[in-house]
């Protein structure tokens, strides 16, 4: 996802604040709710549903992967999809099955750990420094500008070859270029919200300024940073495969999507395609599935921010 | 007016100054050394005095505040500097390999512009439809793919079933246009994919808030025809939102095309920057990065700019923001 | 799995190239050569693509095979490797060349007629330039194989087409030394003040050689016309073009759409069994000087204890590795001992296997399970606990560097060790490795070159430039430099077979595969022949297009 369009946007759509919170404590008759809303959003409960699938996989896979995903086969290199390696093997006589279920725990920890890191970071940047002001909101303005600025990837790029190899690092450097962007929506909605009677109102009740922020201005920020949380989901999960096709990314024997189908793998595309086709579309899956449950909630929590978060 | 603009550009250069010393930092404390990768990366018998030789010559072996400030006066002076690793000086190379990608972000965003739009407000007019639904998720499976994975599909599809590959001589599009088209078309496929999605996705929100306007209603009320009504009136009003996205993606897109350029061998921007960070030729990597961030930069300030030009309404609200 | 037919005549042949003028063998040998049932065709543009842009022109200066692909259809050698035979030389710019009885003087006599592509005519002059280029670069220079004129004392040109290079000591394989496909000759008046200025030859060619340098654009193409005043005759061809692509599959492609005609780096078998399918096209692999070993950084602990670095050896099952990594990494031979495939130096069956995991090569029957057993009780002798974490440095943007490292890994583990694959972009796996900042490295080592003076000398000395793992053993020098002189054949054999048994003794190195390069062409190509050393044959006179 892109940044909101144009922050005077942004500042528009969040004039009346919803209360998010009240959407969600749970209630008598859950679950026929739950069913309502998955007729309300078909493609957003289906989302939902594949993540679901997802999560069990990365929760599960020591459990579920019928192959250990590292120690290969020799006997069995290059198998196509047969009856005991259901989707095949690779160069190593690995079975891809496996290395997509454990692949399914990298890609949703860069995913979630990378969207959560850099909205949770940029939202606090935003929060605080556009609640204070002053010179220390320009100065952090300025230094999100230029973060946003840098390409993307690049950034990552350059911030997975300083940090070295590790999951972690794949995590904070997919993160980097989240910060700004969560940033500049927290801090337009701050911004807002400040000008409202009703964080006059706590200043005048003598609340201090960090009850303030963490009781009023949170929550109210909570909607358009979640709506951007599950978009970044799917976008860091991308970005890692690009890193990964980059030789900067996940390190093997650990088994990750992207890995899977870059390096010598892609030489494979045609003499055993099923190595470079099955992470392909289970990132698609995963990534669409993100994407069309953030939708979701976005219409759920506040049909009007699809203004800017389309 | 004026001083709002002065005061953009200054905010500006204040970004760009800010992303030459990111850059500077980040490639300084990149592990590796580009005196080993100018004299063969190690394959050869190389003495420790002959790489501090090559330090010294680069003036590699200053203190780095030193290092920065001889980099930002030449910068200031608009000289990017000579390449380690190829031996031309930035600019020419930058000015060589500039029209390719330039190619690529405009088909990709023509591709999706034509496609998106009419998709988002067909997506808009039949909303909750199946149809709808369908092409929801496909334009988000835009989002998804990663492009290498459709770049990689795409090549050794058309050479798997076609025994078509593209010409390998790039010529710029105005040398020969025919063939500038077969090349640069599937990384511009690749791409535009993403893009499309991102604008088939806003026109259709905006495009679900204008017709529920009443002016919507009153012409559909006064019997104008339904297309009359949803073109001219909805999608009017609907386009500045999608206008400015596409403005900020156009220049965004021109930092995104690494892993595309590298996928299809475009001679681009992208490659290139890739190819200086891996072998730590600092001027250039420094160098391209500041450029692809004065893109963003410029960028965003015209869309702003225009923004405010359009709609008055907005401009104090954007000055603060 | 071809294993490499190189005549046993090998040695003999060496030595006749030493001991009797080249030219009257270069002329049988070509005889045979060009019987061929075809006249060549004249004109055509021939498309090559090898991988990527050449970082510079200057083949003196550089390390990468890039340079030298685009130096070598432009520039010549003092001799050349027959192309019809791998164990000879023939003439390039020397038209003759003599030894002195103590084997200590070696007199060229240069060709008569050569100009450079500017038309200045070549003399002695830009011979020792060149020369002493290599063995002693100008200030700002570097010169990563002045090895293989470590051996060179003086240089001294008597008469404009007379060079004569004086040795420290005998050495019969100098002439392949001094012919290295690398050891260009440049002009002395184009170079000399570019040398100067610190750049060198990095932004031009000036060569003899069939070709000039044309249209070059970095990322795009590189282009070679026709030189008419070639001293050989002009070439068949009217223009090369290189097309600068990495990716394998890539080049593939292109290949298959028609675009290229001929490509001359497949690391990845897939791809060329792709290529070999497609009608008209011929794609092969051939073992070439190059290997794969697995370097531990002696100066850290516990690396610098024999046992740990044997128990390394005794993890390896080699066999297993050809066949994994062999099709990714084009790493499907084996050698015995520290000598090409073929080499008539080999060790026999008898003496490898005494060696901690080298019964695992193909065909030797090793026990597995008792070499781990054993490397686990190394280990425990050593004090290395179960478990202890070792980390193998990798290069990430190149698949094959990656895949050994990752096979490597999972052996490793075999042996309770807790090996990780430390994988780098290109700037810091370079760095770490030259200075010697890490625990484990692993990949392939290309050597122009396959006599033991190439292989050992680069490949296996304290000095060679491929010493990464930091090692000094002057008693293997000494005995390095004792087989380069040696002239008696039998007795320089006895020597370069010690060399081997004490090297390996030491695990210093520990040799995993050798490597075979993957080329494939158009069948309208014609006129190359495939040597085992890729570097040899790429001047590409010879070549015509069968259109």
């Amino acid at each position: 996802m892109s940044a909101p369009p144009a922050a005077a946007g942004s500042a528009a759509a969040i004039a009346e604040p919803a209360d998010a919170t009240t959407l969600l404590p749970p209630r008598p008759g859950r679950l026929s709710r739950l069913l309502r809303m998955a007729r309300q959003q078909p493609l957003g409960a289906m989302g939902a549903l594949v993540l679901l699938v997802m999560a069990v996989f990365a929760v599960g896979a020591p459990y579920l992967a019928p192959f250990d995903p590292a120690e290969g086969d020799p006997t069995a290199l290059y198998v196509p999809p047969n009856a005991k390696y259901w989707l095949g093997t690779d160069a190593f006589g690995r079975d891809t099955l496996s290395r997509l279920i454990w692949g399914a725990r990298v890609s949703l920890m860069v995913g979630l750990g990378a969207s959560l890191l850099g909205v949770v970071i940029g939202a606090a940047i935003g929060i605080v420094t556009g609640y204070h002001g002053g010179w220390a909101d320009t100065v952090a303005q300025r230094v999100m500008d230029a973060l946003l600025a840098f390409p993307m990837l690049l950034l990552a790029l350059a911030m997975a070859a300083v940090l070295g190899p590790s999951l972690q690092n794949v995590i904070i450097a997919l993160a980097m270029p989240i910060i700004p962007r969560a940033a500049r929506i927290a801090r337009s909605s701050v911004l807002v919200l400040k000008a409202t009677p009703f964080i006059e109102a706590a200043r005048a009740t003598g609340c201090s300024d960090a009850r303030i922020l963490l009781r009023h201005v949170l929550p109210n920020t909570f909607a358009p940073l979640l709506v951007i949380a599950t978009a970044y989901l799917g976008l860091a999960i991308v970005q890692e495969a690009a890193l990964d096709y980059l030789g900067a990314g996940i390190q093997e024997p650990q088994a990750s999507w992207g890995l899977m189908m870059s390096g010598a793998a892609t030489a494979l595309a045609l003499t055993a395609p099923w190595i470079v086709i099955f992470p392909g579309i289970a990132i698609c899956l995963t990534v669409l599935a993100s994407n069309l449950l953030g939708d979701a909630i976005r219409d759920l929590l506040d049909p009007k921010l699809r203004r800017d978060y389309p | 007016m004026f001083g709002y603009v002065v005061q953009r550009l200054l905010s500006g250069l204040a970004t760009l100054f800010l992303v030459a010393l990111m850059v500077f930092v980040i490639m300084r404390v990149l592990p590796g050394d580009a005196a080993v990768m100018m004299t063969g990366a190690g394959a050869g018998a190389i003495s420790d005095a002959e790489l501090a030789e090559v330090r010294a010559r680069l003036g590699l072996d200053q203190p780095l505040p030193v290092q920065f400030v001889a980099w930002s006066a030449e910068i200031a002076r608009l000289n990017l500097g000579t390449s380690l690793y190829t031996g031309n000086p930035v600019i020419e190379d930058v000015a060589q390999r500039f029209p390719f990608t330039l190619q690529i972000v405009v088909m990709a965003m023509l591709i999706a512009v034509f496609l998106g739009i009419p998709a988002g407000v067909l997506s808009a007019r039949f909303a909750g439809s199946w149809f709808d639904q369908i092409l929801r998720a496909l334009s988000i499976g835009g989002l998804a793919a990663p492009s290498f994975w459709v770049g990689l599909l795409l090549i050794l599809g058309l050479v798997y079933f076609f025994q078509w590959s593209a010409p390998l001589f790039w010529e710029p599009f105005w040398v020969s246009p025919l063939q500038s088209l077969s090349q640069l078309i599937w990384p511009a496929i690749a791409v535009g994919l993403r893009q499309l999605a991102l604008i088939a996705r806003m026109t259709r929100s905006i495009m679900l808030e204008v017709l529920g306007e009443d002016y919507i209603r009153t012409a559909r009320a006064k019997g104008l025809a339904e297309g009359a009504v949803v073109i001219r009136h909805g999608l009017r009003n609907a386009l500045m939102p999608v206008v400015t996205l596409i403005g900020f993606e156009f220049s965004a897109l021109f930092g995104g095309l690494i892993v595309t350029e590298a996928v299809f061998n475009v001679p681009g921007l992208g490659q290139y920057v890739v190819n200086a960070i891996l072998n730590r030729d600092y001027p250039a990597a420094q160098g391209i990065v500041l450029i692809l961030a004065g893109i963003v930069v410029i960028g965003n300030l015209t869309v702003d700019l225009l923004y405010g030009w359009l709609d008055p309404r907005t401009r104090v609200r954007t000055a603060k923001a | 799995m071809a294993k490499s037919s190189r005549p046993t005549a090998f040695a003999v042949n060496r030595r006749e190239a030493l001991m009797l003028g080249g030219a009257a063998l270069a002329a049988t040998a070509s005889a045979g050569r060009m019987a061929r049932a075809q006249t060549p065709k004249r004109g055509g543009t021939l498309r090559v693509s090898n991988g990527g842009d050449p970082p510079d022109y200057d083949v003196l200066q550089t390390a990468t095979y890039l340079t030298q692909f685009v130096g070598a259809p432009c520039y010549s050698t003092l001799m050349r490797v027959d192309p019809a035979d791998y164990s000879r030389l023939q003439p390039d710019l020397a038209e003759r060349w003599e030894v002195s009885a103590d084997g200590k003087t070696v007199t060229f006599h240069l060709r008569d007629g050569v100009v450079f592509h500017n038309g200045s005519p070549l003399t002695s002059a830009d011979v020792v330039y060149s020369l002493e280029r290599i063995r002693n670069p100008p200030r700002g220079i570097v010169s990563p194989r002045r090895g293989l004129l470590g051996n060179v004392d003086g240089i001294e040109a008597p008469g404009p087409r007379t060079v004569v290079v004086r040795l420290k000591a005998p050495q019969p394989d100098f002439l392949f030394m001094v012919s290295n496909p690398f050891n260009v000759i440049y002009s002395k008046a184009v170079a000399e003040p570019l040398d100067a200025q610190g750049t060198g030859m990095k932004r031009q060619i000036m060569g003899t050689g069939p070709f000039r340098l044309g249209r070059a654009v970095n990322g795009q193409i590189y282009e070679f016309e026709r030189f008419d005043r070639y001293y050989g005759g002009p070439a068949h061809l009217d223009k090369i073009q290189m097309f600068p692509i990495r990716g394998e599959i890539e080049r593939g492609a292109a290949l298959q759409g028609r675009r290229i005609d001929a490509s001359f780096f497949f690391a990845n078998e897939s791809v060329l069994q792709n290529l070999r399918q497609v009608q008209g096209m011929t794609a092969l692999r051939r073992p070439t000087p190059t290997f794969i070993n697995l370097i531990p950084q002696v100066e850290k602990k516990p690396f610098d204890d024999v046992r740990v670095r044997e128990a390394l050896s005794l993890a390896l099952d080699r066999d297993a590795f050809i066949k994994t990594v062999g099709p990714l990494a084009g790493a499907f031979f084996h050698s015995m001992g520290l000598l090409p495939p073929g080499s008539p130096h080999s060790l026999s069956a008898e003496e490898i296997k005494q060696f901690g995991g080298y019964d695992t090569l193909p065909g030797l029957g090793g026990n597995l399970e008792a070499n781990r057993r054993r490397a686990r009780e190394l280990l425990r002798a050593a004090g290395v606990p179960e478990g202890f974490k070792v980390s193998l440095l990798a290069r990430g943007d190149i698949p094959a560097f990656r895949d050994s490292s990752i096979n490597i890994a999972a052996q490793l583990k075999n042996i309770g060790l807790d090996a990780t694959v430390d994988v780098r972009d290109a700037g810091a796996f370079y760095t770490l490795e030259t200075t010697g900042q890490f625990e484990l490295v692993a990949h392939s080592v290309a050597i122009a070159g396959s006599l033991p003076d190439q292989i050992l000398g680069e490949g296996y000395t304290s000095f060679g430039g491929r010493n990464y793992g930091k090692w000094r053993d002057d008693s293997l020098d000494t005995l390095y430099r004792q087989q380069s002189s040696e002239l008696d054949p039998a007795k320089r054999g006895q020597l370069i077979k010690q060399f081997q048994l004490a090297f390996l003794k030491t695990y210093y190195q520990i040799n995993l595969a050798w490597v075979g390069y993957g080329a494939a062409h158009s069948n309208t190509m014609k006129g190359w022949t495939a040597l085992p050393d890729l570097y040899a044959n790429m001047n590409l006179h010879q070549v015509w297009l069968d259109a």
